[in-house]
């Protein structure tokens, strides 16, 4: 049993799922889904289509380059079985995804950072210039800071409640 | 889905260059054949001075379909187009080399010579 990865969209596919194709040329291209193999048939390039890894990792939305990648490369050796050989990788794998996770959680939030400044920038704005539509002139007459007035609602004062167990 | 009228390619060189399925073997009134399966077919176009000519009725065992192939492992492996090997009564096929990545199932259907010619089994 072996994982393979999708040619279109590079997830995982599991045994049971997905189809593969095999080209005269006997390149086999493997598909997780029928959407990525619909997509294939459609010959679009995976590099320009926004939600497949190939585009992400092109564009540096997704790590590229990472030592984590090493241990996943592809191994075309069987290895005799080694009970203490395979505990000590499925406990390397757990470790392995963990830190692979918090790095690349890493370069999203590198990536994603450097907005506040900005997005404080445009609230203050809008507030300055937009003020009208949420305060009545009058009141900004009265008091011309930019806070938001405070709005009493009222509401209608219920009564003690009552268990109502459902009746019959 | 090779059903009789399919045109089907040839993945040896055997001197056919392009078979149409007249008959299935095996039931009486089986509908389609699949990877696997012997066929009857006739020879609409072949290779100029080769023993095999235009309009012979010959068999065949189909090794390329492009309906999908269900493995119990839960493969599923689609082929770009229909081929079949020139084979004679015994099963033996009558090229001496075979084109194309063949499927496993032969081998469990005793095409063992089939098999072994193939550049990919897959």
């Amino acid at each position: 049993m072996r994982l393979e990865k999708c040619w279109f969209c590079s997830s995982t596919i599991y045994p049971g799922h997905g189809i593969q194709y095999v080209r005269n040329d006997a390149k086999i291209f493997r598909f997780c889904r029928s959407k990525c193999h619909k997509n294939f048939k459609m010959k679009r390039n995976p590099r320009k289509v926004k939600w497949t890894k190939a585009y992400r990792r092109l564009h540096a939305k997704d790590m590229t380059q990472d030592s984590t990648f090493e241990f996943e490369r592809k191994r075309n050796r069987p290895e005799r079985y080694d009970r203490n050989l395979a505990e000590n990788t499925l406990k390397a794998i757990k470790k392995i995804d963990k830190v692979r996770v918090d790095r690349e959680a890493r370069h999203h939030a590198l990536r994603m950072k450097g907005k506040k400044a900005k997005e404080q920038r445009e609230a203050t704005k809008e507030l300055e210039q937009s003020i009208h539509m949420v305060k009545a002139p009058a009141v900004l007459q009265q008091e011309p800071s930019l806070t938001l007035p405070k709005i009493k609602v009222k509401v209608a004062h219920q009564q003690s409640e009552e268990n109502h167990p459902m009746e019959e | 889905m090779i059903q009789p009228q399919t045109h089907l390619n040839v993945a040896d060189n055997s001197g056919a260059r392009e078979l149409m399925c007249i008959r299935i073997i095996g039931a009486s009134n089986r509908r389609y054949a699949h990877i696997g399966d012997v066929i009857v077919a006739v020879i609409k176009e072949a290779v100029p001075n080769m023993p095999l000519e235009k309009s012979e009725v010959i068999r065949a065992v189909i090794v390329r379909t492009c309906k999908e192939l269900k493995r119990d492992n839960g493969m599923i492996i689609r082929y770009d187009d229909n081929a079949a090997v020139v084979i004679d009564q015994e099963g033996n096929p009558k090229g001496t080399r075979v084109f194309g990545a063949i499927a496993r199932e032969l081998r469990q259907l005793n095409f063992i010579k089939i098999v072994s010619l193939a550049p990919e089994v897959l």
